[in-house]
């Protein structure tokens, strides 16, 4: 009887130590909260400009430039010739940017997009979804990925076309698959 | 006569027999020197009497609700006056209860002011029934309010308890230090309920003789589209200003006492928009709750709480403390039903979620928690008596606060209330 | 195992640490003293008390302790006190808390946003205190409710004379001479009829009696434990994938948005408010010229995605259609819509001009123009126009170049080539919709040459939608909720259980003519002792309810 008690006991302590570990675990990863850098990039779903679906998981492997822009965004529209550039340079070495839009009709961002010659592609987030999940609130906001789907920077404003070139540099010398 | 005026006239009845219930059981308790009857008898009969004038007062102010209801066509219990006025009626009748159970006619002399002063604060809110706005439209808005209500009531009657019990065991002849850091305690205690006879009386006097005194605030404001606005905003002040808003000017000043411009400003970290005007209200509760003090002593002739003591002479402590602890256990599951669940029922409904950690929510759990470390901590033999009733004194502060600094300090869904 | 002396004089067998015999009540320690019995869980041996703890023993043992589970109760109570003093982050929509507090509130913002309190109650440790106060109620009712379980159902009727005599309410007096037996037992008999008519459950063994009512109040403070448990278990659930979401969206007369992380879409298919009218308020309302919402409501549809979700084009059924007020909400299956909030958001949303020939008047057709996003090309009689740009907001750039200030169609701009009749090369066209814009940029003399030819514009108000009103809804799937108010329930019961009934007992013996009564209960001692008082009367004893009770300070 004594023995029964003590297994009984340390069957409620064992339950009580995995609630506990769930009550701390809800506590410090919260699915909902935007990522921050060092965190694994969340994988989305966007219709491109091409009308095709987009998965950033398709490019996995590659280094991702995930850039937040919009037509009415002097800044965005400034830095875009510079990530054009960037893109056609590195494109052979396993780098890609995407361009999310922010909500803008497909007619605006495909003049614009035409406008400027842009060949990297361009994903229309059309239900604000992407932007809230990656808690994107200035433009332009850019996330650069690495190979191993990690966000390793994260920059708010315009950027410098030397700014893009060292983090590619940078990201691509570290970080093999 | 229009239902309004008639729960007003109601209203005003219940407040005069409760004041004359309230003398009737100070004479039975100390009426018993004078009397050519058996003291004991004396006490009886003079008590029943002013339990019944209670009873009266309580008839008059069931008759003001529930013309009130009639006449406005919702419950009330949705703004600040209309909500004091209810939990005074609910402290009469929780006192009702527990004086039927005990028949001791000195829960009568604590009770009676609670519900009076209770009363006398209401009246300097805004009374008018107003239009719901949709969120109060519900009908677990009636049983959440009544019931927490009703809780927080007999918490009141459990602080007259513990209150009557400390003054009942403070030993104001010993000189230990624990004696007289408990003759402290009781004293500050009842400068603290001095202070706020003081300020009520005080707005009520003010507010009755049509004071007031108005000032503007430039405020700038961003509204959610990103753009500055600057707006005149006015404070209306109901005590004469001796601090006035930071960066204000003046509207209107009437004069007081020959001074008719603000003796100080308040400094520029109060810049919330009704922190100069209750900065100014507690300046005041504070130099009142001297005056009034300072004179009572002097009256007296030494401390407070001494000279209450001899009315509880006779009463036996340990019934003291129970009643404290009786009335509180019967509350506390109202409390809980009322303040907790039904709130979450109702705020599950209003809002979409039954918990959200507001302010005032925190609060109704930090008051539930508060009694039921007091109700764990009598089950311990050292805690019975004067800790107890300590706990329930600084238990019914919590609940106040609940009521009335949630709402005027801090802000959040909740904050109905306009003063 | 230690083996201790635990057998008392009656033959029983009792565990170690057992304070009271659990047969007879005989006291085991103290058994000469005279203060009135530690009468706790009837003085049966708890798990947490036996000796030599091990490690196990000893993490049960601290929880098990009322004083810590007070403990806990108290820094719960100061952390949530802490919560309140600034305004916490959950409540913020638009800012930023980390410069939020320090700019508000200066150096005091500052520290309070270092510590963690901007978000108290969502705190790793607030968490971990409301799991520790979780873990104490399961194990301290755990370690009372077992023993006190075994000793209330194996009462003895006959108990020992020390049990009786230092209960605290206790009586001894004759009643009877030493020999009569019978007149004993008679009057144990009669004592026995006077409770039993008080409701207790009387139990008598010659001249012994024992009687007990509302045993079942004893269980109340566990049930109401367990009821705490079962909500704190679920609120835990909501951690669950799936198990909780709560957001809010803005959603513009006629906008179907997709709710993300679901498959639901919903539409605004029309919003309604109510205001108050001047008659329907107070004087001193209407002094202050206010305007008070009466009722809003949304007419919402709720659509499911069955294919193509997440892109631009999905497939949608509808599946739910509600008016959503503030009070009730539209409820799908677990999925809820409630209204929040609203703001007046005057908005296009789409025009419908006609082409018309500005010199013949002829009307060659009209085309639907949506502000959101519009198509890339329209048919008017023989013209096709294709849509190259469009500017929401338009507006020129520091070059002079069409640009938009945003993407919110407030200076709506479209940028047409045109084909047909008169011209088969393309010619562009500028169009604004409204004419304040077609005014300030200089439409006609824009579009030169085409512009004195065809004329694009709505003839009147009924060729433009607007929407009036974003109503915001907050979204919400909470799984958990239906337990969350089953543990409130138990809570409730066990409570009610627990304070609204007292666990009363009364034991007597009459030994050589001598009463030996002995009362317990677990509170409202002043009841039981009028309630004893009152069947003594009764049964022919005279006794004052203060006299009865032993152990008291005197006055």
């Amino acid at each position: 009887m004594g023995r029964n008690r003590k297994w009984i006991q340390t069957a409620i302590l064992l339950a009580i130590v995995i609630v506990g570990a769930v009550t701390l675990a809800g506590g410090l990863f919260k699915g909902n909260e935007p990522p921050k850098v060092g965190a694994r990039a969340p994988d989305f779903s966007l219709s491109g400009l091409d009308g095709k679906t987009h998965r950033l998981s398709d490019f996995r492997g590659k280094l991702v430039i995930l850039n937040f822009w919009g037509t009415f965004c002097p800044p965005c529209k400034a830095e875009m010739p510079d990530l054009e550039a960037a893109y056609r340079k590195w494109q052979g070495d396993d780098v890609v940017i995407l361009g999310v839009n922010l909500n803008e009709s497909h007619v605006t961002v495909s003049s614009f997009v035409d406008q400027l010659g842009i060949t990297f592609p361009i994903l229309l987030d059309s239900q604000d979804e992407i932007r809230k999940k990656y808690g994107v609130m200035n433009f332009p906001t850019t996330f650069f990925i690495g190979r191993d789907g990690v966000i390793a920077v994260k920059q708010e404003g315009q950027m410098e076309p030397g700014f893009i070139e060292q983090n590619i540099k940078n990201l691509l010398g570290k970080g093999q698959p | 006569m229009s239902f309004e005026s008639f729960s007003s006239a109601s209203l005003l009845a219940a407040f005069i027999v409760y004041n004359l219930a309230f003398l009737v059981f100070v004479l039975s308790i100390l009426g018993k020197r004078w009397s050519r009857r058996d003291p004991s008898a004396h006490t009886r009969r003079w008590g029943w009497f002013a339990f019944l004038l209670a009873a009266a007062g309580f008839v008059c102010h069931l008759l003001f609700f529930f013309t009130r209801w009639y006449g406005s066509g919702h419950i009330p219990t949705s703004n600040m006056y209309e909500f004091m006025t209810f939990l005074a009626m609910m402290i009469m009748f929780a006192f009702i209860i527990v004086y039927l159970i005990y028949r001791i006619p000195v829960i009568g002399v604590f009770a009676l002011p609670v519900a009076v002063i209770i009363i006398a604060y209401a009246s300097v809110f805004p009374s008018e029934a107003q239009p719901l706005i949709p969120a109060l439209q519900s009908y677990w808005l009636k049983i959440h309010v009544t019931t927490a209500a009703a809780g927080e009531a007999f918490f009141a009657v459990g602080f007259a308890g513990g209150l009557m019990h400390l003054l009942r065991t403070v030993e104001y002849k010993s000189d230990s230090r624990k004696a007289k850091r408990e003759q402290q305690g009781v004293e500050f205690t009842l400068f603290v309920i001095v202070m706020i006879i003081a300020f009520v009386a005080s707005t009520f006097l003010f507010h009755a003789s049509g004071y007031e005194a108005r000032f503007s605030t430039q405020i700038t404001q961003t509204d959610k589209a990103g753009n500055e606005q600057t707006v005149d905003q006015t404070t209306d002040y109901v005590l004469p200003p001796i601090v006035k808003p930071h960066g204000s000017t003046i509207v209107s000043m009437k004069p007081f006492l020959g001074i008719d411009k603000p003796l100080f400003e308040a400094p520029a970290w109060m810049n919330g928009v009704n922190a100069g005007r209750k900065l100014n209200t507690v300046i005041w509760s504070v130099i009142l709750g001297l005056v009034l003090y300072a004179v009572l002593r002097l009256v007296a002739r030494r401390r407070l709480g001494e000279a209450i003591q001899p009315i509880l002479n006779g009463m036996d402590p340990e019934d003291l403390d129970e009643i404290s602890y009786r009335a509180i256990a019967i509350g506390y599951p109202v409390f809980t039903l009322g303040a907790l669940i039904f709130a979450m029922i109702w705020a599950s409904e209003a809002w979409g979620r039954f918990w959200g950690w507001d302010p005032k929510e925190v609060w109704a759990l930090i008051t539930w928690l508060f009694y039921a470390a007091y109700l764990h901590l009598r089950l311990s033999r050292g805690w019975q008596g004067k800790p107890s009733s300590w706990m329930s004194v600084i238990g019914f502060l919590v609940v106040m606060f609940t009521l009335i600094g949630v709402n005027l300090v801090i802000a959040g869904l909740h904050s109905y209330a306009g003063v | 195992m230690r083996i201790e002396n635990t057998k008392c004089e009656c033959g029983h067998q009792n565990y170690a640490g057992t304070v009271l015999c659990e047969s007879c009540g005989k006291p085991l320690y103290d058994d000469h003293g005279s203060e009135p019995l530690e009468m706790r869980y009837d003085g049966v041996a708890r798990r947490s008390q036996r000796g030599n703890p091990t490690w196990l023993d000893r993490i049960w043992n601290f929880f098990s302790s009322v004083k810590i589970a007070i403990y806990l109760i108290l820094i719960t109570l100061a952390a949530s006190v802490l919560g309140t003093v600034y305004p916490q982050e959950n409540t913020f929509i638009n800012l930023d808390p980390s410069t939020y507090y320090k700019q508000t509130y200066g150096t005091t913002g500052e520290i309070y946003y270092l510590l963690g309190l901007s978000h108290t109650f969502d705190s790793w440790w607030y968490r971990l205190l409301l799991f520790m106060i979780g873990t104490s109620l399961v194990i301290c009712s755990l370690d009372r409710v077992l023993p006190l379980y075994r000793a209330l159902n194996k009462q003895q009727i006959r108990k020992h004379p020390g049990f009786l005599s230092r209960q605290k309410v206790t009586l001894t007096c004759d009643i009877a001479e030493p020999g009569d037996q019978t007149s004993q037992e008679q009057w144990v008999q009669t004592m026995a009829s006077v409770l039993r008519k008080r409701h207790y459950r009387v139990h008598t063994d010659g001249t012994a009696l024992m009687a007990e009512k509302y045993r079942f109040s004893r269980w109340g403070p566990y049930i109401n434990h367990i009821g705490l448990i079962i909500f704190l278990l679920a609120a835990l659930a909501r951690s669950i994938p799936g198990w909780h979401m709560d957001q809010y969206m803005g959603f513009i007369e006629g906008q179907t948005l997709k709710i993300p992380n679901t498959p639901y879409y919903l539409k605004n298919e029309k919003f309604t408010v109510d205001f108050y009218k001047p008659e329907e308020m107070s004087d001193k309302f209407r002094q202050r010229d206010l305007i008070v919402p009466k009722m809003y409501e949304t007419q919402a549809v709720l659509y499911q995605c069955t294919s193509r979700c997440g892109t631009a084009d999905p497939v949608l059924k509808e599946v739910a259609r509600h008016p959503i007020r503030v009070n009730d909400p539209l409820n799908y299956h677990g999925f809820m819509a409630y209204q929040f909030d609203y703001k007046e958001t005057p908005r296009l949303i789409s025009v419908t001009p006609s082409l018309r020939n500005k010199q013949t008047g002829e009307v060659y057709g009209s085309i639907e123009l949506d502000m959101n996003n519009p198509q890339k090309s329209y048919q008017a009689g023989p013209y096709r126009l294709e849509l190259k740009s469009y500017f929401p907001d338009f507006g020129l750039d520091e070059h002079g170049q069409p640009m938009t200030k945003s993407n919110e169609p407030k200076a709506p701009a479209f940028i047409f080539t045109i084909t047909g009749p008169g011209m088969e090369k393309g010619q562009p066209y500028l169009y604004f919709p409204r004419m304040i814009d077609k005014d300030t940029y200089r439409q006609d003399d824009v579009n030169g040459a085409v512009g004195q030819l065809l004329d694009l514009s709505v003839g009147s108000m009924e060729g433009v939608k607007i929407a009036q009103y974003t109503s915001y809804l907050n979204i919400r799937v909470d799984k958990a909720l239906p337990y969350i108010w089953f543990g409130a329930a138990v809570s409730m019961i066990g409570l009610v259980m627990g304070f609204y009934w007292q666990h009363r007992r009364v034991w007597l013996r009459v030994d050589d003519g001598k009463l030996l009564l002995g009362a317990h209960t677990n509170k409202n001692w002043f009841g039981l002792r009028k309630e004893v008082a009152a069947a003594l009367g009764k049964a022919g004893i005279e006794a004052d309810p203060k006299t009865l009770e032993t152990g008291r300070k005197t006055l």
